[in-house]
C-alpha cells in the first residue's frame, strides 16, 4: 500500500537508485523478475474519497493525478483518427489479444515474445510509476503507468555493441484502426518511432502494459507502449509489435512528416520555440474541463536524470 | 420580425457553444473545443456573407441583401470570440506573448490580420461612415476578400496530417474569389 507513495516521490528523483538495482535480474532469469524486487503490491492509485470525485489525489503524498476519465477520453492516436475523441470512440473493434512483440536487428537473442513473457509477472504485480505526460501540443497530464523498465527487457535479447539505436514499430491493422484507412491522412503507416540505445536503456524509459491499473485501453496505446517521459508524447509509441536494434538512425513517423516541427529527439525544451506551439507553458489537464496553465520544465521536469545524455548545444536535440 | 429571426439564426451557433460549455458538454478539453468551433463558425459565416449577393441573385430574392451588414457584424463577433478564447486559454492574457506569437508564427499573424480587417470593416459599417467614405466605402469593404484569403491560409497552416476540412474550405473560398474577380473584369452594368 505504501508503494504508490514511494513511487510518487520516486517520480521526480529516485528512479535511478530504484531501477538500476533491477538490472542484473533480467539477465539470469530471462524475462522474469526474481522475487519481490520493486513489485508494486497494489496497482490502483489510492484515491482520497473526498466529496469532490473530480479530484484524484494520492493519499499519502497529496500529489494530484489526472482523472482516469480525462486520460482515457482525450488522446492522440491517429491510428483511430485525428480527433482527440476518436481513440476511445473508434477503438471498439481493436483486438488486444493475442499480442506478440518481435525483437530483431543487432541483438544476440532475437525472438518473438508473448505479452505475458514481456511482463514477466502478473499484471497486478508490475511496478506503478507516476509520470508527467507532455504532449507537443502543449497540454499535459499526470498519469500512473503500469510496467517495467524497458532496459530490463532489452537486456534479455542482448543488444550487440554495434547497436546504437532502437526502433519501434506499431501494429498495422487498417481494418481495426479507421485512421490507418483514412484517405485524407498524409501519415505513413505503420507508425514508427526510435530512440538512441542510451535513451532506450535509461531507467526512466518504461515498457508500459497499462495505465491506472487497466490493461484494456487501446486509446492509451495498450496492450504495449513505450513511455519516455522527458520527450513530447509522440516519442512514446503505442501498440508496439516490433523492436529493432540498428546501427544507423531509424526514421520516425512525425519526423518524416515534418522535420521542422517534429525533431528526431523531441526533448521537452520550453525555451526552444516550436513553429506551431510555444512550448513555454502547458495546459495541465486534471479532469474534464479542469485545466490549469503552468510553466513547462526542461526535459519535462526530468533534467536531473537525463540531461547528461545530451552534451553540447541543446538545439541539436530538439 | 424577419430581422430578429436573422439575428437569432446567426447568433445560434455561438449560443449553442456557450450553452454546451456551461453544461460541460464540450468534452475533456472545452478550451480547445471553443477555439476550434468559434474559428470554424467565423469561417462559415464569412462565406455566408460572401454568398449572399450570389444567393440573392439566384433566388431572385434581393431582400436578402438587406441582412448583409447584420451578417458581417456577426462574422466580426465570432472572430472576436475566437481571438478572445485564444488569448485567454493559450496565452493567459499575456500581451507580450501575443506579440511573440504574431512575430514567430505565421498562422497567428494571419489570423490576427484577418481579425484586424474585420474590425476595420465593422467599425466603418454605419450609415454615417458610408456617407463619409463615399465611393471609397465599397473599395474598403472589398477588403473582406483579404480577410477570407488570410483565413484560408490560417486554416491551411493548421494541417498536420488530415487535410480534408481545411482543403475543402480553401476550395470553396477559391470559388468565391474567382467569382468576385470575374465580376470585377466584366463591364459594370
Amino acid at each position: 500500500m505504501t508503494r504508490v507513495t514511494d513511487e510518487s516521490t520516486f517520480r521526480r528523483r529516485r528512479f535511478i537508485a530504484g531501477a538500476l538495482g533491477l538490472g542484473a535480474i533480467g539477465a539470469f532469469s530471462g524475462l522474469r523478475y526474481g522475487g519481490g524486487v520493486s513489485v508494486a503490491e497494489e496497482t490502483q492509485p489510492q484515491q482520497v474519497a473526498s466529496a469532490d470525485s473530480s479530484m484524484l489525489v494520492l493519499q499519502e503524498s497529496g500529489e494530484r493525478l489526472t482523472t482516469k476519465y480525462a486520460a482515457t477520453h482525450y488522446n492522440n492516436a491517429y491510428e483511430f483518427g485525428w480527433d482527440k475523441t476518436d481513440p476511445y470512440q473508434k477503438s471498439g473493434a481493436f483486438e488486444l489479444k493475442p499480442w506478440q512483440v518481435t525483437f530483431d536487428g543487432l541483438c544476440a537473442q532475437p525472438g518473438t515474445f508473448d505479452l505475458d513473457d514481456l511482463m514477466g509477472m502478473p499484471f497486478s504485480h508490475l511496478e506503478e510509476r507516476i509520470y508527467d505526460f507532455r504532449c507537443v501540443e502543449a497540454w499535459s497530464m499526470v498519469i500512473p503507468y503500469n510496467g517495467r523498465p524497458l532496459g530490463d527487457i532489452l537486456k534479455v535479447v542482448e543488444p550487440l555493441g554495434s547497436a546504437r539505436y532502437v526502433s519501434f514499430t506499431s501494429v498495422l491493422r487498417p481494418e481495426q484502426m479507421p485512421g490507418q484507412a483514412s484517405a485524407f491522412s498524409t501519415l505513413d503507416w505503420p507508425y514508427v518511432e526510435a530512440l538512441t540505445i542510451e535513451e532506450a536503456m535509461h531507467p526512466l524509459t518504461f515498457a508500459t502494459f497499462g495505465v491506472y491499473g487497466d490493461q484494456v485501453l487501446p486509446q492509451n496505446g495498450m496492450p504495449f507502449r513505450i513511455t519516455v517521459p522527458w520527450k513530447y508524447g509522440f516519442k512514446s509509441p503505442k501498440f508496439v509489435v516490433r523492436v529493432t536494434f540498428t546501427e544507423t538512425r531509424p526514421d520516425a513517423t512525425w519526423h518524416i512528416e515534418n522535420p521542422r516541427e517534429y525533431g528526431w529527439y523531441s526533448n521537452v525544451y520550453p525555451d526552444i520555440s516550436h513553429p506551431r506551439w510555444s512550448q513555454a507553458t502547458e495546459r495541465r489537464i486534471w479532469n474534464e474541463g479542469d485545466i490549469e496553465r503552468i510553466p513547462s520544465r526542461l526535459y519535462n521536469g526530468y533534467a536531473e536524470e537525463v540531461a547528461h545524455l545530451y552534451p553540447g548545444d541543446r538545439q541539436q536535440y530538439r | 420580425m424577419i430581422r430578429a429571426l436573422v439575428h437569432l439564426a446567426l447568433a445560434a451557433p455561438l449560443c449553442v457553444l456557450g450553452l454546451a460549455w456551461q453544461r460541460h458538454a464540450l468534452g475533456v478539453d472545452p478550451q480547445k473545443a471553443l477555439i476550434l468551433e468559434s474559428g470554424i463558425w467565423t469561417f462559415n459565416l464569412l462565406m455566408l456573407v460572401l454568398l449572399l449577393p450570389i444567393g440573392a441573385r439566384w433566388a431572385g430574392w434581393p431582400q436578402l441583401l438587406r441582412y448583409r451588414r447584420a451578417a458581417g457584424l456577426w462574422v466580426f463577433t465570432y472572430a472576436t470570440a475566437h481571438f478572445i478564447f485564444f488569448l485567454s486559454f493559450y496565452l493567459g492574457w499575456d500581451f507580450a506573448r501575443l506579440a511573440e506569437e504574431i512575430a514567430e508564427r505565421p498562422y497567428v499573424l494571419l489570423g490576427f490580420a484577418a481579425w484586424l480587417v474585420l474590425m476595420l470593416l465593422a467599425a466603418t459599417s454605419t450609415r454615417q461612415a458610408m456617407r463619409w467614405l463615399g465611393r471609397n466605402w465599397k473599395r474598403l469593404h472589398a477588403g473582406v476578400y483579404f480577410a477570407l484569403a488570410f483565413a484560408v491560409v490560417h486554416y491551411l497552416l493548421m494541417i498536420r496530417s488530415e487535410w480534408a476540412w481545411p482543403v475543402s474550405y480553401a476550395a470553396i473560398a477559391l470559388v468565391l474569389l474567382t467569382l468576385r474577380l470575374r465580376r470585377m473584369r466584366l463591364p459594370q452594368n
